[in-house]
């Protein structure tokens, strides 16, 4: 259910598509003399058709390709001889890593890295209020079209981060302790599954690593930079758990992972405090991961997730007396 | 060498410190002492993001948020002169009139955080408690009725339309207004220190649908400006008791309601800055012992506040003062407020009876409810409606 699948691909994309063929091209795993059809070439490399039309388009206007006589592009330049037969690209060893890397990419399509931003954006207002999001808004604030501004409200939408009024303005917020006890109760049931799912699958090497970091910040007296719980709480919570299989259930956990923005934003106004008790609820499940037991990891998991509940909602209470830096001009307050 | 005098920085309400206190302070500690005096919400915005900036903090229900911020350092029970009255506040029998708010949050517990269970520190030293309702004039009887229990449904009567103040804090405020929604339209909230979002909404849309109406006269955010907004017309409104003590003061016929539903309780606390330390924080406890000492007590039991421990500031109260503000007896002579000048009238009789019958009235404690990120946008509505 790759998100390239879409239409709506901005300018960009295409020379990310550009840039692998090109290397495949120059590291000879797709040979001089192939034929290359629009449509095969998007079958292969798992896109829509139209980035890839303006890949091979450009490849052609720098000579890279030529463009056939009858239909399609050739490798190289079109000798006579060219092997004119329809190759199965299916069968050649390309390399494709660019395009996994998916969402860290800079060339990842408009409305996707634009989408990024704005959940970025969102999550760190609700705190603080009720807002509209504005289409227009958008659409000024990213120089897109409304296409584009829509898609990202729709991906929005579907995420439950946003609502439609009675009057039907787009909503975001407030992030309220009901919310945060809603997601709570789902996740505390979910991540420590997704943890026994990991745990058969996870290199001992990072386990290793990651026992050591914690033992590092215990014996700087439990105190770390915003940055350094924000490493390990990635470390545990995002990237142990992605090797679970069940895409479905890593992608729902991650909706849920709002107490982590409130974290943030109350570091940001506060600072950071005493961190002991989150690095030894840390080293629990780690220890346990080390010693092969996930069911033991779950439950410390779980116990982690249960402690930092109630820190969590205290802390939305201290962000209730600031206010959210209104900078953004597609968010409106509304109270 | 004789070294300058300590340097104490103190943030407080107007009402916990006024100008005689502040003056009694400096001279019976011999240390210089900042008060900054902010009545609004940046008084704690600054306590919980500039411990540095203060080295005492006279809290009222915001332990929970000022402790979360670790704005505040453990109290040493040790180096309190009322170490054993805190203490027995853990005991059983517990005090019938200690506020669970106190009770609850008082010791600092093996994890950090705060609880029941005592030990050698505390989060706070409490100072004062007392409890608010409403105050009117006279006047107001010709329009409800002669007879009509006092109720907080007055506020939101239809009758009294044009004529009624609020406070503008959203913590009192909507407690307040949610024992006012409870009372005249005849709903029953789950529990009302701790409304859920329905129940927020529910007395927010009824107060703005009231505002839109020219129900509401004004608000006011420190006891002067409620005087002042009674002096200008307001026939009913929300009172702090010393706002009632000026009002008598300058001979304004006011009564002090104790409604049905029972009133909103509090108290006041001193906190140590999580910053504070060496001289300054020996200056700081010196502050909280000269306040348990019984001193500071006395002198705002004359705007109509309870001592946290009274017994400590009755030697600092004449008989006829304790008479009249504990044990709810008539005034036997003229008594003064803490400024020193004559507020209540001999054979003035105090509403709500005594120390023991008016706190047991306490209905609800003034707290920051689970919800009140969200309550404090909606009431935030409703002062800009």
């Amino acid at each position: 259910m790759s998100t390239r699948e879409t239409p709506a691909l901005g300018k960009g994309y295409y020379e990310l598509v550009r840039t692998v063929l090109a290397e495949n091209i120059r590291t000879g795993r797709i040979p001089p003399g192939t034929r290359l059809y629009t449509a095969a070439v998007a079958d292969r490399l798992g896109l829509s058709p139209s980035p890839v039309r303006r890949a091979l388009d450009g490849l052609a206007a720098e000579g890279i390709l030529a463009v056939h006589p009858q239909q399609g592009y050739v490798v190289g330049i079109a000798l006579p001889e060219a092997s004119p037969g329809r190759e199965n690209l299916h069968r050649l060893d390309l390399d494709l890593s660019l395009l996994e890397t998916g969402r860290s990419t800079p060339l990842a399509p408009r409305w996707e890295t634009i989408l990024e931003e704005v959940e970025g954006a969102v999550l760190r207002t609700i705190p603080f209020g009720t807002f509209q999001i504005s289409e227009a808004g958008l659409c000024e604030h990213f120089g897109v079209s409304r296409t584009i501004s829509r898609e990202v409200l729709a991906r929005l939408n579907g995420q439950g981060l946003i609502e439609k009024s009675r009057s039907s303005h787009w909503i975001v917020g407030p992030l309220s302790a009901r919310t945060l006890d809603e997601m709570h109760e789902m996740r505390r049931l979910l991540e420590p599954q997704a943890l026994c799912g990991a745990a058969p699958r996870l290199e001992p090497g990072v386990l290793t690593a990651m026992a050591q970091e914690l033992e590092r910040l215990c014996a700087g007296g439990g105190r770390g930079d915003s940055t350094e719980i924000d490493a390990i709480e990635t470390a545990l919570h995002r990237d142990l758990i992605a090797a679970c299989r069940n895409r479905r259930m890593i992608t729902t956990i991650h909706g849920l992972q709002v107490a982590h923005v409130v974290d943030a934003l109350f570091r940001a106004h506060i600072g950071v405090h005493d961190v002991g008790a989150i690095i030894d609820e840390h080293r629990m499940v780690v220890l346990h991961l080390l010693g092969r037991d996930a069911e033991g990891a779950a439950q410390a998991l779980r116990r982690h997730l249960d402690l930092d509940h109630q820190r969590v909602r205290a802390r939305l209470k201290v962000l209730s007396i600031f206010d959210a830096p209104n900078d953004l001009p597609y968010l409106i307050r509304i109270h | 060498m004789p070294s300058s005098r300590p340097r104490l920085r103190v943030v407080a309400r107007r009402e916990f410190v006024p100008t005689p206190l502040r003056e009694e302070a400096a001279r019976a500690l011999a240390i210089d002492i900042d008060f900054a005096v902010v009545d609004s919400l940046d008084g704690l915005r600054r306590v919980v993001t500039a411990p540095e900036s203060f080295d005492v903090y006279h809290q009222w229900h915001t332990v929970d948020l000022i402790w979360t911020s670790r704005a505040i350092r453990p109290i040493t029970l040790d180096r309190l002169t009322c170490a054993a009255e805190l203490s027995a506040l853990a005991h059983p029998p517990l005090d019938a009139q200690a506020p669970p708010t106190v009770t609850g949050k008082l010791f600092v517990q093996p994890d950090g955080e705060l609880g029941p269970r005592p030990s050698d520190r505390v989060s706070m030293l409490p100072v004062l408690r007392g409890i608010d309702a409403f105050a009117y004039q006279p006047a107001l009887r010709d329009l409800i009725g002669p007879d009509a229990p006092e109720s907080w449904g007055w506020l939101f009567d239809d009758r009294l339309s044009g004529r009624v103040g609020l406070l503008s804090d959203p913590v009192l405020g909507m407690i307040e207004a949610a024992l006012a929604t409870e009372a005249s339209q005849g709903v029953a909230f789950g529990d009302i220190g701790n409304l859920a979002i329905e129940e927020i909404d529910h007395v927010a849309d009824t107060l703005i649908q009231l505002k839109k109406r020219g129900h509401f006269r004004g608000v006011w955010s420190n006891y002067e400006e409620a005087a002042r907004l009674m002096q200008r017309g307001a026939l009913i409104q929300s009172m702090f008791t010393p706002g009632a003590t000026r009002l008598r003061r300058e001979k304004m016929e006011v009564a002090v309601a104790n409604p049905v539903e029972g009133g909103r309780g509090w108290h006041s606390d001193l906190c140590l800055s999580a910053a504070a330390d060496g001289e300054t924080l020996d200056a700081a406890y010196a502050y909280l012992n000269w306040w348990a000492g019984g001193w500071p007590g006395a002198c705002l039991s004359r705007q109509g506040y309870y001592a946290f421990l009274p017994e400590r500031a009755r030697a600092f109260l004449s008989p006829s003062e304790w008479d009249y503000w504990y044990e709810g007896l008539p005034a036997a002579t003229a008594l003064p407020d803490p400024f020193g000048l004559p507020a209540i009238p001999a054979g003035h009789l105090r509403e709500g009876g005594s120390y023991a019958a008016r706190m047991a009235r306490v209905r609800v404690w003034n707290t920051f409810m689970d919800e009140h990120g969200y309550l404090v946008r909606r009431w935030r509505e409703f002062l800009e409606a």
